[in-house]
């Protein structure tokens, strides 16, 4: 009788759940207690294309240690987590292993975050992986990787072309490569130089601006952070990229999303450029094995004083849940000091993860995918400039630039209206916060 | 209490609870956090109507609330008015009508959500290689313009809807007396005579619930929107449904984003009852 109205309770409760759709959300608490024997620590990830080799380490782990078990959950990138993450505090069912973007999630999710400087991986992190996550003293995140914005191109189609990449380190050597392309478009078998996915407003709201506004904050997350304004100093350059790139685009550009530039254009090698970043590499290698092995990652030209610099940085942060029990957080920093400091989790982090790590006492020549390889080799040269796009304003990449750059690519209004309408947005998202 | 009663409300306790627990109780939570700033993790402040104030300047919201009013006029009109003439056509008595009625109501068993992204698929690639085809321009870029994307939407919302609408229509058809419809055949009414003249008034009814049924399914439409266009170009394409999401989960103003449901709440609500009021006045026995 019981059992049985639970299940209905239960089906009623998902039912209304999926209808309920402007109503809130509210909490079940719960509480949840651990058996004494075994620590369980409670993963919850955010890369979904880390699931398998999360899972896989996380067994591995689980064998040569007794008396912790580590669970690995992994729910969908972006938006989604931060929602999924949110009802899960809500619920009292926080995760003991949890990930960060930015100083934002820094703020919201303070009475969450403990200190992890202890952490033996944390010693050895590269100098400014720690930036974002620093309060005083404390060390409030791991950091997971580092990634690199930019724009990946097919060398093949760049060598039939004539075109030399490493050239391309002005705005007009970028139009010019467009150009060239443009007019051999026929003779090298592409659709259109370059696939810009102007749907998707974290490519453009985002990655597209993030170059720009970078030198604004000497690349530093935290001072992006910190800005009450911006005032769009490279706002002309930023025009002719996003001019010359939404001429040579394949098109339409408004409805264009990311499986289809990447996908559907580059993979095939219909595209020859793609503004995207290091991640990439496995779902290019997933659609064509021996077109990935000939690709590369270039820097989004700006001006003189960026020429040749990447954008590098780290995109994310494992953090260690505060309100858990002390063993739980000592048994989720040991996790996470083994797979960034032992020989099998490093091993796991290059061959399985593939990332560039943030980490020293790594083999970089184990580093398989190009894209990867090249940020390396960006990073090593000191040919770099700081990821800043984690500190902009709440929803502003979202709702206060993608959209006006959508409107300026479709005649709505002009380039000045744009910029003006996005330093206000900006302004008006920081007096809220 | 008698014993009737007992089992009634044993019976309907487990429904009666659910309800409480998952419509009612976080019904009134959200009323009272719209008059906070709760931010969806942690302690709030009580900031009195400056949500309700700011709301209503919000121009992304009453954006958002004028295209969706758009939106459901056109689609409650086109959802009904196919829904019908598929019932009447399916109530005729002709080879394959049963199948007819299978497929109809087809559409409305796959998600919304898949339901979306088939339909995106359509849009963006067989609507472009139908227009390189025949060289009909603008085909192309279906869901790239605010005026192609919307009616986009409206396209996928009445190919869903029309079919369920059309199976409650097809219950009040068939419950007409045929008695009257013989007696107007014997008075020699013609074809239309005998649909607008008895058939219409007598489904009367299924109008108030039919009404009902799209006014409030359009106006919270969430998962097609998400799936098609995701507001874009520019959020011109963004209902209301999806600005209060996004106020919540994107802007981390929970309090905010709360105080916009229960407005849109309210305006739903008045604009249902009044319809449901002034269509059942319509009813008649027969």
């Amino acid at each position: 009788m019981l059992g049985t109205k639970h299940k209905l309770v239960k089906s009623v409760v998902v039912g209304a759940a999926l209808l309920g759709g402007a109503m809130t959300m509210t909490a079940c608490s719960s509480s949840s207690s651990s058996s004494s024997k075994t620590t369980t620590v409670d993963f919850y990830n955010m890369k979904v294309e880390f699931k398998d080799q999360l899972n896989a380490a996380a067994a591995t782990y689980n064998k040569t240690h007794k008396g912790v078990k580590v669970k690995v959950t992994s729910v969908g990138g972006g938006t989604d987590y931060q929602t999924a993450l949110k009802a899960k505090m809500q619920s009292g069912k926080t995760p003991d292993i949890f990930a960060l973007e930015g100083p934002q999630q820094l703020q919201t999710y303070k009475k969450y975050l403990s200190d992890v400087s202890s952490g033996k991986a944390i010693k050895k992190a590269l100098p400014g992986t720690l930036n974002t996550v620093k309060s005083g003293s404390q060390v409030l995140g791991y950091p997971v990787l580092q990634e690199a914005i930019g724009i990946v191109y097919n060398k093949t189609i760049f060598q039939k072309a004539g075109i030399d990449a490493s050239k391309i380190t002005t705005m007009a050597a970028y139009e010019n490569a467009l150009q060239t392309l443009n007019d051999k478009k026929s003779e090298l078998g592409i659709e259109a130089a370059t696939a810009f996915p102007m749907k998707e407003w974290w490519v453009i709201g985002q990655h597209a601006v993030d170059p720009f506004l970078s030198q604004e904050f000497n690349g530093s997350v935290t001072k992006a952070y910190n800005a009450k304004t911006i005032s769009w100093k490279n706002s002309d350059y930023f025009k002719q990229y996003i001019d010359a790139t939404t001429k040579y685009s394949a098109q339409p550009v408004q409805s264009m999303d990311y499986s289809t530039q990447i996908e559907k254009l580059f993979s095939t090698g219909k595209v020859a450029m793609a503004e995207q970043g290091t991640w990439v590499y496995p779902t290019i290698e997933s659609v064509d094995k021996n077109l990935a092995k000939n690709i590369g990652i270039i820097p989004i030209p700006v001006n003189n004083e960026s020429a040749g610099k990447l954008p590098v940085g780290v995109t994310q942060w494992w953090a260690v849940n505060k309100q858990a029990d002390t063993k739980t957080q000592k048994a989720s920093r040991d996790f996470l000091d083994w797979l960034f400091t032992s020989k099998e989790g490093k091993n796991i982090v290059l061959t399985k993860l593939k990332v560039v790590p943030a980490y020293s006492g790594f083999d970089s020549s184990k580093i398989s995918d190009p894209l990867g390889k090249d940020a390396y080799s960006y990073i090593s040269d000191k040919k770099t400039q700081g990821l800043v796009f984690g500190g902009f304003a709440t929803d502003w990449a979202q709702n206060g630039m993608a959209p006006e750059l959508q409107k300026y690519v479709a005649g709505k209004e002009s380039w000045n209206t744009a910029i003006k309408n996005s330093e206000a947005a900006w302004k008006t998202a920081r007096a809220g916060q | 209490m008698s014993k009737k009663k007992t089992w009634f409300y044993l019976f309907s306790a487990p429904v009666l609870i659910a309800l409480f627990l998952v419509v009612l109780l976080p019904f009134f939570y959200g009323i009272f956090y719209s008059f906070t700033n709760w931010d969806g993790v942690s302690q709030s402040a009580f900031v009195g109507i400056s949500n309700y104030i700011n709301a209503l300047k919000d121009p992304t919201y009453l954006a958002s609330l004028w295209f969706t009013i758009k939106f459901s006029v056109i689609a409650i009109v086109l959802i009904n008015v196919i829904g019908l003439g598929l019932a009447v056509l399916v109530t005729n008595k002709f080879k394959g009508a049963n199948i007819l009625r299978t497929i109809f109501f087809m559409p409305n068993l796959i998600g919304g959500l898949i339901l979306g992204f088939i339909w995106q698929f359509i849009f963006v690639e067989a609507f472009s290689a139908f227009g390189k085809l025949t060289g009909i321009p603008g085909l192309g870029s279906w869901l790239a313009t605010t005026n192609t994307g919307f009616w986009a939407l409206v396209i996928v919302m009445v190919w869903q809807y029309s079919g369920y609408i059309m199976v409650i229509y097809i219950s009040y058809l068939q419950g007409i007396d045929q008695s009257l419809l013989e007696a107007a055949d014997l008075d020699g009414a013609t074809a239309m005579q005998k649909f607008w003249q008895i058939k219409f008034p007598l489904i009367m009814p299924g109008f108030t619930v039919s009404l009902f049924m799209t006014l409030s399914n359009c106006f919270k439409l969430y998962d097609q929107n998400l799936s098609l266009t995701a507001g874009g170009p520019y959020n011109s394409t963004q209902m209301v449904a999806m600005n209060i999401y996004n106020t919540a989960f994107s802007m981390n103003k929970m309090g905010f984003a709360q105080a916009k449901a229960v407005i849109f709440f309210v305006f739903v609500a008045i604009i249902s009852l009044t319809q449901v009021y002034l269509t059942s006045r319509k009813e008649i026995e027969a």
